[in-house]
């Protein structure tokens, strides 16, 4: 990989506008009060770095990766992942980035694991035979060999969790963004599942990652640098043990 | 294309391991049919008792007339609504983000369901038919099957444009398909599916030309039950050319509009 930076964003912004309520549709206007998720954000990431995005609830968190992970249009400004823009995104720019969705309804809940996982790795382009070898391999890596044949939704929250990284590794992206990944997790579950990030996942050699959270200890545990979000703008963008003598956490 | 079946393949697989867990759901489904094939009996006993004007043109029977309508009738709901469903239980469930994250490009990850809900819809049909043919007499011997065979394309390419359109308005306005319920409703007015066209007046009748179904049914009835060749469907080929030379790019236009449109207001993960 070249000394490019592995993720660019230049003056990101990102105004959502709800439809109208009724009331306001009776009123001419079809939109109702536009919602500022981002403004201005502007930042970026060397390749194999691991950054921890913060911020309280409605910072922007989940706006910006998803914008990273092109399935959200910024209203203004520009990034690229990998070196493609994620506006026109397409299929090279996905088989280079990975989004883990948080969101435990993303799987289909009334078949098992492995099933699921073959369904994506299809999505993936992935021949069935290759299919099967590389979901079984992940299946063993984040400890659900044992459960692979469990029906989805039987599965504890951690190993949902587990399963989602699983389907974002499954073409060994180069670039990994994740969505709060040990959100809802007991302690134990969210300690376990760190240490898993750490050393299985977001430390792979050259893989660059982007992991939302506001939970310093992760942050801690996994990133080189935090940027720190607050009303969707960008406050800090240091080294975790400054981010929390800077703010306080 | 490899990849699309590859997709298709493992999206049926993932279906049928569903099933497993819809047992009961699939036993009433079957008892469902039963029910439905029970009730053309009669139906078709009762309508068929009498020599009626209006059937010389199907051969006379009405068996033959309904089951054809109430398939074909099947066969664009399936088409006009596979796609917006899929899209709605895909948002409501929480997969779609997460399968347009992916590499494949959002008519492959689309595309595989209606596919699936098409070929069930054809195992269907020709169960039906099967039944009607060795169980209740119904005659096929003089099918023209070559028309049939011309006609499928047409058919699949105008129903899957309807399907896109009402796709792309289920994303935009949020609500499931429009498009769907009012050419569903109009369709089984206006075009024919339980009793002919004929029977309605000239401005109706009018109306429903503008219809798909309409042609389609005019095509499948005079096919399979009076054996005519294209020449003489000659204008119902016609217009359903015109209709999936229309529909299918306006649909597909409506839907990568609708597709944007999600991408800029988030809502490829809610409802």
């Amino acid at each position: 990989m070249s000394g490019a930076p592995a993720v660019v964003a230049e003056g990101l912004g990102k105004v959502f506008r709800p439809p109208a309520g009724l009331g306001e549709m009776l009123r001419g206007r079809f939109f109702g009060r536009p919602l500022v998720a981002l403004t201005q954000v502007s930042f970026s990431v060397a390749p194999g770095e691991v950054v921890c995005v913060m911020g309280p609830n409605g910072a922007g968190k989940s706006t910006l990766v998803r914008i990273l992970g092109g399935l959200l249009m910024p209203s203004s400004g520009s990034a690229r992942v990998g070196g493609i823009d994620v506006s026109t995104g397409g299929a090279a720019f996905r088989h280079r980035v990975a989004f883990v969705v948080g969101d435990e309804r993303s799987f289909h809940y009334r078949v098992s694991g492995r099933a699921n996982l073959h369904y994506f790795a299809a999505l993936h382009g992935l021949p069935a035979a290759e299919a099967r070898r590389r979901s079984a391999a992940l299946l063993e890596r984040v400890g659900l060999g044992d459960a692979a044949d469990r029906r989805y939704r039987e599965y504890s929250r951690g190993m949902k969790q587990r399963l989602a990284l699983a389907r974002g590794m499954l073409a060994d992206p180069e670039v990994l963004l994740l969505d709060e990944p040990t959100l809802g997790l007991d302690p134990r579950g969210a300690r376990d599942l760190r240490a898993f990030l750490r050393e299985q996942v977001v430390r792979t050699p050259g893989r660059t990652a982007i992991v939302c959270s506001n939970d310093p200890v992760e942050a801690r545990a996994l990133a080189d640098r935090v940027l720190f979000l607050e009303g969707g703008k960008l406050h800090a963008d240091a080294p975790p043990e400054r981010i929390e003598a800077e703010l306080g956490l | 294309m490899i990849w699309f079946w590859r997709v298709l393949s493992a999206f049926v697989r993932r279906e049928l391991s569903a099933l497993g867990g819809y047992r009961a759901a699939f036993v009433v489904r079957l008892l469902g049919l039963g029910l439905a094939v029970g009730s053309m009996i009669f139906l078709a006993r009762f309508v068929g008792a009498a020599a009626n004007p209006h059937l010389v043109g199907y051969g006379g029977n009405y068996l033959g007339f309904m089951v054809l309508g109430v398939l074909a009738a099947e066969f664009q709901q399936v088409g006009v609504s596979g796609l917006a469903q899929r899209i709605r239980t895909a948002q409501m469930m929480g997969t779609l983000e997460a399968e347009l994250a992916t590499p494949a490009p959002p008519w492959m990850v689309l595309g595989a369901p209606p596919m699936y809900e098409f070929g069930a819809a054809a195992l269907r049909s020709t169960a039906y038919l099967v039944a009607a043919t060795f169980l209740l007499g119904l005659d096929l011997k003089r099918a023209n099957w070559g028309s049939v065979a011309l006609a499928v394309p047409l058919v699949i390419g105008a129903f899957s444009g309807l399907g896109l359109l009402a796709a792309g308005t289920t994303m935009l306005v949020r609500r499931l398909n429009p498009v769907a319920m009012v050419i569903g409703s109009l369709s089984f007015f206006l075009s024919g599916v339980l009793y002919p066209v004929s029977v309605l007046p000239d401005w109706l009748r009018a109306v429903g030309r503008l219809l798909p179904l309409t042609h389609t049914l005019a095509v499948l009835r005079g096919a399979l039950l009076v054996g005519a060749g294209p020449a003489a469907l000659v204008d119902s080929f016609v217009a359903l050319l015109i209709f999936a030379s229309v529909l299918a790019p306006v649909g597909a236009g409506v839907f990568a509009f609708a597709l944007r449109r999600a991408r800029i207001d988030g809502s490829l993960s809610h409802y």
